[in-house]
């Protein structure tokens, strides 16, 4: 019974999905605390890359299983790298099996040579300006699914970027934001542009923000439940499940993955799950199918209620009781102002 | 890599501190960590805090035994209380250990309801370490003492076994070879102290395992000669207090003198590093917690007033203390007696 009620709650995806990603700490474990490690990174070999644990399998599956239900799937990457390290990330992908459809990197080369010293680390600016220019190239009707990590400015840009598309930020409040932000003049004046000439509509269906820093999850809390921070990649595929992106023996597979290459075990897979849950951003009908189905195949533990001998309609009571599924998207409107001083104040 | 239950409910400053200290743990080692306690409230915390979740599972507990409760009646009335989940996790193998901050005589009591006695252990004992003079370098700056209270009165093979336990203890988690036990007396001499100090005196030198170095004065305590001081509960628990109740008189003078007197202020920062040094060596975060020993599965009690990093090091002390299989060498220290 309990099987047949934990059907995904969610909508279907629309006929044409982008899945977009930041690059550094999303996609690659990229290490650039140090002036050594920055130093390091344009001659480091594309079989020198790490990617992150269990996103290659997830990239992967994401394709396939668009392509499996008939849906087109695009899929980007979006880089504040400069193109001089292009190539090694290309190889890189091609090593990985990723095929994607386009990756845009920052000429970083071009603000030093102009003097824009303060464009070098800025961006918001940079990402908007791309991720809007690249949506004006899409079909109107697709939806966007994007990731970033907690290191930069991810969380704030791509809810900047939803928020436009769906219209629910007026072009002086955008120009506020950006202002505060710091982003230069002609950033905002490019932004602002081409925010007014953007088909409006609400696309972006869900940011996943990889929590590579570790960053309290509550420090996402302003922006609403569209955006996930996810500690790894089984959450981010467990949500993906959940809202139809995915399929259950794709879960696996990142589960698998992580098992397998990352020294993952079937307990901190079972954590992971729980946590995601308990953050409410995977309904628990969806976390029972999950852990149902990974169980079977020995790739993770049933939880089970210490001590507790629980009747069948305790536990039918129990599951009842269960919180429903998150919504998925935020319609609340964000509070920009307060939320890019708290930003502010965090960094 | 050991599962830790940890009582979130349970200390002066719960469950904030005690899901803090063991977040902490979540990042810096592998330890798999099981908090008891309010689940909302305790993912309420994590939230704020830097976590990592594959390191830390969480199981519900509706109730939990306040710090000024009664131990027995609290332990009746509150079934579902944290501790006795926790308890109940260990006892059923979802754990291997438990830490509490909470209501010492409640830990004692789940513990002595849902674990099983090492066979041939006739009392279980409650240790905790105090911080004494090394007399060689490497020799561990805490000493243990046993028991502080989770008996009375004793027999005399009950102190004996209480040197074995508290032997094996040092010798798994202190590393010390061969852990020198002295019993807690009024006089070194060995026909002080009463019938049962005698006896046991008598029958802790003939046991070859205990590495038994006579009687010990209160005022050798902190000197760093033994390793293992045993004694009874009701004893054990006034010696610790005081040196507890010493330790806060010695700053609470020092404070004074500073208010008092400009010159002795002078000199008390001039003393400060080496009062820093004191701070570190009496400071209980430092060490965590201290074992309940006698039991086939092991309990780390930390002081009530245990802050995240108390809560921290608790954890990985009974971490240490299931991979270094403490209570096996126990058991085997029984047997053998």
């Amino acid at each position: 019974m309990v099987l047949r009620r934990a059907k995904r709650p969610n909508p279907e995806p629309s006929r044409v999905v982008i899945f977009r990603w930041d690059l550094d700490k999303t996609y690659l474990k990229s290490e650039f605390e140090t002036l050594r490690e920055l130093v390091r990174i344009p001659f480091e070999k594309p079989e020198d890359k790490i990617a992150v644990p269990g996103v290659v399998p997830l990239i992967r599956s994401l394709r396939q299983v668009a392509t499996q239900a008939g849906r087109d799937v695009r899929v980007y990457f979006i880089s504040a790298s400069p193109p001089q390290i292009a190539k090694a990330i290309k190889e890189k992908l091609a090593l990985d099996g990723i095929e994607y459809d386009g990756i845009v990197f920052k000429n970083q080369l071009q603000h030093l040579v102009r003097g824009q010293f303060r464009n070098l680390r800025e961006q918001v600016g940079y990402k908007l300006t791309e991720l809007l220019k690249s949506r004006a190239n899409m079909p109107p009707d697709s939806t966007e699914v994007l990731f970033g990590d907690d290191w930069e400015s991810d969380p704030i840009i791509y809810s900047l970027y939803a928020d436009v598309l769906a219209n629910r930020l007026a072009a002086d409040e955008l120009d506020n934001v950006l202002t505060t932000i710091g982003v230069a003049p002609k950033l905002i004046t490019q932004a602002h542009e081409l925010a007014a000439a953007a088909h409006h509509a609400d696309v972006v269906t869900r940011i996943y923000i990889n929590l590579e820093r570790r960053t309290p999850p509550a420090h996402f809390r302003l922006l609403g439940t569209r955006l996930v921070p996810a500690f790894n990649y089984f959450q981010t595929a467990a949500c993906l499940y959940q809202d139809q992106h995915l399929t259950l023996p794709a879960v696996a597979h990142v589960a698998e993955h992580l098992i397998s290459t990352s020294g993952y075990t079937p307990e901190r897979l079972a954590n992971s799950l729980a946590d995601i849950v308990r953050r409410g951003h995977l309904s628990h009908a969806c976390a029972i199918a999950v852990r149902e189905y990974l169980h079977a195949r020995g790739l993770l533990q049933r939880r089970r209620v210490v001590g507790a001998r629980l009747s069948a309609w305790q536990r039918f009571l129990r599951w009842l009781r269960a919180q429903p599924a998150p919504p998925p998207a935020s319609p609340a409107a964000i509070n920009y102002q307060t939320l890019v001083a708290e930003w502010r104040g965090t960094r | 890599m050991p599962t830790i239950a940890i009582d979130a409910m349970g200390g002066d400053f719960a469950p904030d501190e005690v899901v803090k200290g063991v977040a902490q743990v979540s990042l810096e080692t592998d330890i798999q960590c099981t908090l008891v306690g309010d689940e909302l409230r305790i993912q309420e915390i994590l939230n704020a805090t830097t976590y990592n979740p594959e390191n830390i599972s969480i199981q519900h507990a509706r109730e939990f035994i306040d710090m000024a409760d009664d131990p027995k009646a609290a332990i009746r009335a509150k079934r579902h209380a944290s501790i006795l989940v926790g308890a109940r996790l260990v006892a059923e193998g979802d754990a291997d250990a438990l830490v509490t901050a909470g209501n010492t005589g409640a830990a004692v009591l789940a513990c002595a309801q849902h674990f099983k006695p090492i066979h041939g252990v006739r009392r279980a004992a409650l240790a905790s370490v105090y911080p004494r003079q090394t007399e060689y370098p490497g020799q561990d700056e805490l000493a243990l003492l046993l028991d502080v209270g989770a008996t009375i009165r004793c027999e005399a093979m009950e102190l004996v076994q209480f040197g074995l336990m508290g032997g094996a203890y040092a010798r798994r988690v202190s590393k010390v070879a061969s852990p020198r036990v002295a019993l807690l007396n009024m006089g070194t001499e060995e026909t002080k102290g009463g019938d049962v100090l005698v006896q046991a005196h008598r029958q802790l030198k003939a046991v070859p395992d205990i590495n038994f170095i006579g009687n010990i004065e209160g005022n050798d305590l902190a000197k760093g000669k033994a390793d293992v001081i045993i004694c009874e509960g009701l004893l054990g628990n006034v010696v610790l207090k005081m040196l507890e109740g010493l330790a806060e008189l010695v700053v609470d003078l020092a404070g004074t003198a500073a208010r008092e007197n400009w010159r002795w202020k002078l000199g008390l920062m001039m003393l400060a590093s080496g009062f820093g040094r004191l701070r570190d060596l009496t400071d209980y975060a430092a060490y965590g917690g201290a074992p309940f020993l006698g039991f086939e599965h092991l309990l780390i009690k930390s002081h009530g007033r245990s802050n995240a990093r108390a809560i921290k090091n608790a954890v990985k002390v009974a971490a240490k203390a299931v991979r270094d299989g403490v209570t096996r060498e126990i058991a085997t220290a029984i047997e053998r007696l």
